[in-house]
């Protein structure tokens, strides 16, 4: 899909979708987030983006089974989409090339294989 | 576990605002983080993260969207108005009836708040209207003297000078208190005498706003000899040509120059005029500011204008006026004076004081109006109502069957809200029409100018929308109730309960009738005091009394040999001269009687011989002024029965001999009965009867002739006299008027407000039976079937009719036992605003009363004629 720009929280979250493939939801999203990052985001961001992700359609969503702990409560789980495979792909692909032509001067002791 | 929960009001806020398909997964995301944080935290700070939360979703994407779509509501309301219309064209003779009414009592509505906008609107078109006030002076002693709205001439400027930064300007406006003063054009080929020329300071324009057309304000009336006209005194004197820079002479002695030109003054301000002349024009001759005499701080002609800074220096000159009073007057009076600031905005409705430049309106009068307005808005609201809840039951039908469709309560109250709302609109529209028809000859009627564009104003703008909203909103909302209620199995089985409201709808038209009745009472007790007021004896002659004006004449020299002209007529039968119109007013002036320590203020009429003669005053102790005794000018003093009482002589003989003056020679000769000299809005003050002879009595204190009649030959008799005053006077026009004439002007106010009355109390009734029309007819259709029973059974068609009639009849008659004592409190208490009231007159209650019974007989006879001629085959054959 041309012109889907991912942005930053986006394709964190959505990456984050793709590592807990079929426990993606709201809270386990935050939690992962905070886990591997070390950002702490608001619940109801992470659902905000979620749901733009969803219209976009970078991801789908699925109810799960009811669990006893929520009250009874469904969870809704969110799926990467084929689309949200390769959005995620092609940004990640774009990042490599651009960085990979930044002259190793400007870089300066930063080392880095790519 | 599941012990702790989290705070309820946000758990059932988050439910109430969140969209469903959304809820679940957020609400169970919200209680897991709570019950994760609980565990670890405080109790506290987990109800707080999670309300924190629960806020935090409040965003638009997660809100409940509303059920009903556009599309959807605009389908409904067009089904609305088409059933609306439909209704409306089947039942054409309702609908007309509802409207009708409405309108009318709208019009009535929108009449008097034109009529009461108007008089609020008086001398507000002065941009500094809001800092400009009037000071009058009262000067009384034991509540008798004078509430003077003029001050005297050096008061002016002893204003400014004592308070030179609250008071900016002062402007006097001055007319010798003469009735009118003689003008021509100097070739003297039009002459006129002028009742509305003064003269006022140079500063007048500053003060008030009036536009002139050619000229400039700023120094039009700063010379002396200067005169500024109004553009139709300008065509009346000079046709078409341009006075600027033209001479107008005055009392065929001075030549004024005309500086400029006015348009003409609008009716809403207190104040009219005609021509202004330059106040610099008196001076020395009439008023020498230089040398002071001590006239100057007692005669108070002027009409004294101030233009303060602000209210807070309003406040101030006020406080500070008993030691300006102390500093200037003279020791005589200094006690008996005090003065009064009054804003210009208040004066033409509040201020009642003497010598007033014209008749004011009146703040009560406003409050009559303005409770018949709603008198009559009321009753045409009520009908409103009966009449739609009357036809409710006709809809049943169609209620039940929206019901049965999925209709709810309140879009069912919506339904019945719209339609009536839109009833109203449309009587609004037909009120403003029937306004714009009625409104030139509701303008000769009330003496006003109001013009049609002004319902274009934001204020009626903004009144013509909301009064159809209100109005249908509230009439309309009770109808609503009760259709809405119908239960739709009883609907549609047309059981016609129309039983429902009823109780209800019959006391709205006890309300209705008992204001109609209220209203009748109030004009007819109205009309009885006015007829009082203005007919009833006033203790001396006012039929065939000619009074002619000769203020500022050279009538002094004259008027002797013109009196024995006159008399020479067999059809006079007494001339005399005096200050003012007897009856209408009279002037003050200080007395010392007895054994007073200083002189009081006492009413004053200055007259010439044969007073009492030609106006028919009994004397009832002593004797009369005399013209073989030539020193009673100055040693006699004739005064009423009132004053005897006043000064607490045991009997009228007794009066006769007391001092006056502190002198031994000057004594009271004689005394008369107690007239009417001022108008009857006030009781009888003590007065005195002051004979003065002198020439110099025609400048200031003597201003009529006044000439008694037969009544014979009026026209021939009026012909002599001028003819006499020609001869005399050569170059003078003669000009006179009848006193009754004159009289009649002193209870315009009422007159106006009877006439008011009357006509609106039968509006009022007219609306009244529209509604009992209506409510007849419909009641006669409901109650078809049942009487048609009652034919079958055997009564007869009169009892059938008498069945019809009771029920109504009952309603009346309740209605006017409840308005009688309501009225009768009522107008007690407007009755004590006078002096002299009528007494209340039974009959009046009873012929109100009747009236009305018999009025509603006839509304509702014809409706009971056909009901009791119904051939019961006819009705009951659809059962």
């Amino acid at each position: 899909m041309k012109g889907t720009n991912l942005g930053e929280l986006e394709e964190l979250i959505l990456l984050t979708v793709g590592i807990l493939y079929k426990e993606a939801y709201g809270v386990a999203v935050m939690d992962e987030i905070e886990k591997q990052t070390g950002r702490s985001l608001n619940i109801s961001a992470v659902h905000a983006v979620l749901q733009r992700l969803e219209e976009k359609g970078l991801a789908t969503s699925k109810m799960s089974e009811p669990t006893g702990e929520r009250g009874g409560r469904r969870k809704r789980i969110f799926f990467l989409t084929a689309s949200g495979k390769k959005a995620l792909a092609e940004a990640n692909e774009l990042r490599n090339q651009l960085f990979n032509q930044i002259p190793k001067v400007a870089l300066g002791s930063l080392k880095f294989e790519v | 576990m599941i012990k702790r929960s989290p705070p309820k009001w946000a758990d059932r806020f988050l439910e109430w605002y969140c969209n469903p398909s959304r809820l679940e997964a957020i609400q169970g995301d919200v209680y897991e983080l709570y019950h994760r944080s609980a565990k670890v935290r405080s109790k506290r700070i987990a109800n707080f993260l999670f309300i924190w939360n629960v806020f935090r979703f409040f965003r638009w994407s997660n809100i409940k969207r509303s059920k009903t779509s556009s599309p959807a509501t605009y389908m409904m309301y067009r089904n609305y108005f088409t059933v609306f219309k439909r209704g409306f064209v089947k039942q054409k003779g309702y609908s007309f009836l509802n409207i009708s009414g409405l309108a009318i009592g709208i019009s009535c509505f929108l009449l008097i708040s034109l009529y009461i906008k108007d008089e609020y609107s008086f001398d507000r078109m002065h941009s500094k209207a809001d800092r400009i006030y009037r000071i009058h002076e009262i000067f009384q002693s034991e509540g008798v003297g004078e509430r003077s709205a003029s001050q005297p001439f050096p008061v002016a400027q002893a204003l400014l000078n004592d308070h030179p930064s609250q008071i900016l300007k002062a402007v006097r406006v001055f007319n010798f208190q003469a009735p009118t003063l003689a003008l021509s054009t100097i070739d003297n080929k039009k002459e006129f005498n002028e009742s509305r020329l003064f003269f006022a300071d140079s500063a007048f324009f500053e003060l008030f706003d009036f536009p002139l057309l050619e000229g400039d304000p700023s120094d039009a009336l700063a010379k002396p000899l200067s005169i500024v006209i109004t553009e139709s005194m300008a065509r009346k004197y000079f046709d078409n040509e341009d006075p600027m820079g033209k001479f107008l002479r005055f009392q065929g002695r001075q030549n004024l120059l005309v500086t400029g030109v006015l348009k003409d003054i609008p009716a809403n301000t207190h104040f009219q005029f005609d021509f202004l002349v330059s106040f610099q024009t008196l001076i020395p001759e009439t008023y020498n500011e230089v040398v002071p005499e001590r006239w100057h701080w007692y005669w108070n002609p002027c009409w004294t204008y101030l233009l303060l800074k602000d209210q807070e220096a309003a406040r101030q000159v006020q406080a500070s006026m008993s030691a300006f009073v102390q500093k200037y007057f003279s020791e005589l009076v200094r006690n008996d004076v005090s003065m009064e600031l009054m804003p210009l905005t208040d004066i033409h409705l509040k201020s009642r004081m003497d010598y007033e430049i014209q008749p004011n309106g009146s703040l009560t009068t406003i409050y009559v109006f303005a409770s018949i307005a709603f008198f009559v808005l009321l009753i045409a609201c009520i009908n409103f109502i009966n009449l739609s809840t009357a036809r409710a039951a006709k809809r049943a039908k169609e209620v039940g069957m929206r019901k049965t469709l999925g209709g709810q309560k309140f879009q069912l109250v919506g339904q019945f809200l719209f339609e009536s709302i839109l009833l109203c609109f449309l009587s609004v529209l037909i009120a403003v029409i029937v306004v714009g028809f009625a409104l030139p000859f509701f303008n000769t009627f009330a003496e006003k100018n109001i013009e049609i564009t002004v319902l274009l104003e934001p204020f009626y703008l903004g009144l013509l929308t909301l009064l159809p909203l209100g109005v249908g909103f509230l009439s309309g909302i009770y109808p609503a109730f009760v259709l809405s209620s119908f239960r739709p199995i009883t609907a549609l089985k047309s059981l016609g309960s129309q039983e429902k409201g009823s109780g209800f709808r019959k006391a709205l038209v006890v309300v209705q009738f008992t204001l109609s009745i209220i209203l009748l009472i109030g004009t007819g007790v109205a009309i009885d005091q006015l007829e009082m007021l203005q007919n009833s004896d006033t203790g001396f002659a006012r039929e065939n009394v000619v009074m002619i004006p000769v203020s500022r004449t050279p009538i002094a020299k004259n008027y002797l040999s013109l009196r024995n002209e006159f008399l020479r007529n067999p059809n006079a039968l007494s001339v005399t001269a005096v200050e003012e119109i007897v009856g209408a007013k009279h002037q003050v002036g200080n007395f010392l009687i007895e054994r007073m320590e200083v002189s009081k203020p006492l009413p004053r009429l200055t007259i010439r011989h044969d007073f009492i003669k030609t106006f028919d005053i009994p004397l009832v102790a002593g004797r009369d002024y005399s013209e073989d005794i030539h020193t009673d000018d100055s040693l006699a003093l004739l005064v009423n029965e009132t004053f005897v009482r006043q000064m607490g002589w045991k009997s009228n003989e007794d009066a006769i001999g007391k001092k006056f003056d502190n002198r031994a020679d000057r004594m009271i000769v004689g005394v008369v009965k107690d007239f009417n000299f001022a108008s009857r809005h006030q009781p009888i003050h003590p007065l005195v009867l002051k004979l003065n002879t002198q020439d110099q009595a025609f400048e200031v204190f003597i201003k009529y002739m006044a000439v008694r009649i037969t009544g014979k030959d009026t026209p021939t008799t009026l012909e002599w006299l001028e003819q006499q005053w020609k001869a005399q006077m050569p170059g003078w026009p003669f000009q006179y008027f009848f006193l009754e004439n004159d009289l009649e002007k002193l209870y315009k106010a009422e007159n106006k407000m009877s006439k008011i009355t009357f006509i609106f109390s039968g509006l009022s009734i007219f609306v009244a039976c529209l509604g009992l029309f209506g409510l007849s007819t419909y009641t006669a259709e409901q109650r078809k079937k049942e009487m048609s029973i009652r034919k079958v059974l055997g009564s007869s068609d009169s009892e059938i009719f008498l069945l019809f009639s009771k029920h109504f009849f009952k309603l009346i008659v309740i209605a006017n036992v409840i308005a009688f004592p309501l009225a009768y409190i009522v107008m007690k208490r407007w009755l004590a605003t006078f002096a002299y009231q009528v007494n209340i007159d039974f009959k009046l209650f009873v012929l109100a009363g009747s009236a009305a019974i018999a009025i509603a007989f006839v509304t509702i006879a014809y409706q009971a004629m056909r009901t009791a001629n119904n051939n019961p085959a006819d009705v009951l054959k659809s059962e």
